[in-house]
């Protein structure tokens, strides 16, 4: 099967690149430009006429009838409800002490606050304008947001809903490189209180100075004593802190372009600080990069704690520590897969739980929430893309591509 | 909500008669912001003052929107609403615009017939542009015959000179917010270059 997809994958465009590439390379006599999209980058000429791209977002409010809940799959005994709505581009969720649940975006510059009123949710937008506002982190009645390099904070922001202060600007103090590509970022205080920043390489695969891009950086609060926790990173837009040890544990986006089927996605563990993952020379778990690797490129590489598919896009992830759900499910990981689209046949669009195994260094991943895609037709109508516990010890799941958070529950 | 966009987007269209036509000619006076009060069609009135009647702009510096992909429209509306994308003239009149209003102008737009203004070549540049366009592979995203897709806009038959103010644009990273993708492509590229490419693309026939 996996055999047969790459080849119908590599034989069919071979053949609408010999039709094109005829005409298209005829007349070379003026600039031969190779600048392509940074998504683009590392496409096998064979390729250059692949009409996968990455899908465009959806910027606009999906009303609450246009979200088909009854669609999503989750295991017996657990339900989903729509918990709010209408925040067209919404990701990651962060919540304040006083139970305001802030969410960061994309491509729409916001950031949302959502107050939950006994049953009834509202939100409001507190900030805009910002490129690519994605991580948010709540720590000492602040709230930390990251636009690729920005980084401002909000204080007293849960008594300050109606009237949104000016923020307090710390990107100075950051000093994170400025590309936005990949450089979209995930937020989260650490056990140490230090502020765990990744920075994406700004590439598909490329070469990179390990001590800029492709890594995890945790921070004083303030922005001082930078230290790079994990490198080989390529893009990481999701972590948690083992409950009980308080190691690291990130998910990673590996390379497109190299096959449908490869290398896949990762659930990785920080043993050692500053250790490296590979990228870009050792993908996933010991693939050597067919363009940039050398034989020995994967020793001293720390290898997943788990695959998560090619292409699938793991995102948000969260220990749970709940009390809600059943027992099995206690110190699991969550994790949100937004999906593919750099693969013929779609995959992810899912949340799935990972169990740590018994020696605590690896984890088996199951599906957990499905129904976002439509394998018949091979198409999707959500993206989960973050997963937060409430207090309760229910699961908050949200899904851009909707502008939507749900809620999932235990009932037994 | 869909079908009654599309029903006033189809009244819009029933009035954009040719003796229509000179009725709101004659009624655009000014651009002014659109109040969320007006209606759809009121607000398409303000749009086509400088986009066209039939969305092929006339207008030095103004892009025709006709035949753009409904998906390219909502989203750069969309950005100079929320002020990612700055325009002394878009920012202000995308204010206050709601989604409705939006996915209406650009449905609208969308299903207008794009018109190639019809002017002479210039062999040398032609021809540069055309080298550019292949080697740099503009149809991967814009489609082999520039018709655009999605959030990529169409290229083929759009005013030269707009073309050539919205690369400069990218080059001079004034524009770009959330979506950078043609600052990285456009870089490097002479104004030579961005003027041969203007040009190839602005006399591909609209299809």
């Amino acid at each position: 099967m996996e055999d047969r997809t790459t080849k119908l994958f590599r034989t069919g465009f071979a053949a609408l690149a010999a039709a094109l590439f005829v005409t298209t390379w005829t007349d070379g006599a003026f600039a031969q430009k190779k600048n392509v999209p940074g998504w683009a980058q590392g496409r096998p000429a064979e390729l250059e006429n692949s009409p996968l791209a990455p899908h465009p977002s959806n910027l606009k409010v999906t009303p609450a009838d246009k979200i088909p809940v009854d669609k999503i799959l989750v295991p017996p005994g657990f339900k989903v409800e729509l918990w709010a709505h209408g925040m067209p581009g919404a990701r990651m969720m962060t919540r304040g002490d006083k139970g305001t649940i802030f969410v960061g975006t994309r491509s729409i510059g916001r950031v949302y606050a959502i107050t939950d009123k006994g049953g009834e949710r509202t939100h409001q937008i507190i900030t805009k304008g910002h490129v690519q506002p994605n991580g948010v982190t709540f720590k000492n009645g602040s709230l930390y947001v990251a636009a690729i390099n920005k980084v401002l904070r909000f204080d007293g922001i849960e008594d300050a809903l109606s009237n949104v202060p000016n923020p307090v600007d710390m990107t100075d103090a950051f000093k994170l490189p400025p590309e936005t590509h990949h450089g979209w970022k995930f937020l989260s205080f650490g056990p140490d209180n230090k502020l765990y920043i990744p920075v994406g390489a700004p590439c598909n695969n490329c070469d990179i100075d390990k001590n800029v891009h492709g890594n995890i950086r945790r921070y004083n609060s303030d922005g001082s004593g930078m230290e790079i926790v994990a490198r080989g990173v390529r893009n990481s837009v999701g972590f948690d802190f083992h409950p009980e040890t308080g190691e690291l544990w990130f998910t990673d986006n590996d390379r497109d372009w190299m096959s449908e089927n490869g290398p896949h996605c990762e659930l990785n563990r920080v043993s050692t600080i500053g250790a490296d993952f590979g990228f870009p020379y050792c993908h996933a778990n010991g693939i050597i990069d067919p363009d940039l690797g050398k034989p020995g490129a994967c020793e001293n590489v720390q290898m997943p704690a788990a695959l998560l598919g090619a292409h699938t896009a793991p995102l948000g992830m969260r220990f749970y520590t709940g009390n809600m759900f059943p027992p099995e499910y206690k110190n699991a990981i969550f994790i949100a897969r937004r999906g593919s689209w750099n693969r013929t046949i779609k995959v992810g669009f899912d949340v799935v739980v990972a169990t740590l195994n018994s020696d605590g260094q690896s984890a088996a991943p199951s599906p957990f929430m499905s129904g976002f895609l439509d394998t018949v037709n091979n198409s999707f109508w959500g993206r989960p893309v973050d997963v937060m516990q409430m207090p309760d010890g229910s699961l908050l799941v949200s899904d851009e591509q909707n502008g939507a958070i749900y809620r999932v529950s235990y009932q037994g | 909500m869909q079908r009654r966009n599309a029903s006033l987007a189809g009244d819009f269209r029933r009035l954009a008669s040719p003796l229509a036509a000179a009725f709101l000619s004659a009624t655009v006076a000014a651009a002014e912001s659109p109040a969320s009060e007006t209606t759809i069609q009121e607000k398409l009135e303000v749009c086509a003052s400088c986009h066209g009647q039939n969305g092929n702009s006339t207008i030095e510096g103004i892009p025709s929107l006709a035949g753009q992909p409904e998906i390219f429209i909502t989203t750069q509306l969309i950005y100079f609403r929320e002020g990612l994308r700055q325009s002394k003239q878009m920012t202000p009149q995308a204010d206050g615009l709601s989604d409705a209003d939006i996915e209406a102008i650009a449905e609208h737009y969308s299903e207008l017939t794009p018109v190639t203004i019809d002017r002479p070549i210039i062999r040398d540049l032609y021809e540069r542009g055309r080298a550019i366009v292949r080697s740099m592979r503009c149809g991967t995203c814009h489609l082999p015959d520039y018709s655009g897709r999605a959030q990529m806009p169409r290229l083929a038959g759009q005013r030269e000179d707009y073309l050539v103010l919205s690369m400069r644009a990218y080059l001079d990273e004034t524009r770009g917010g959330p979506d950078t993708t043609m600052i990285g492509i456009l870089h490097g590229l002479s104004g030579l270059d961005i003027r041969a490419l203007a040009h190839f693309l602005s006399l591909q026939t609209a299809q």
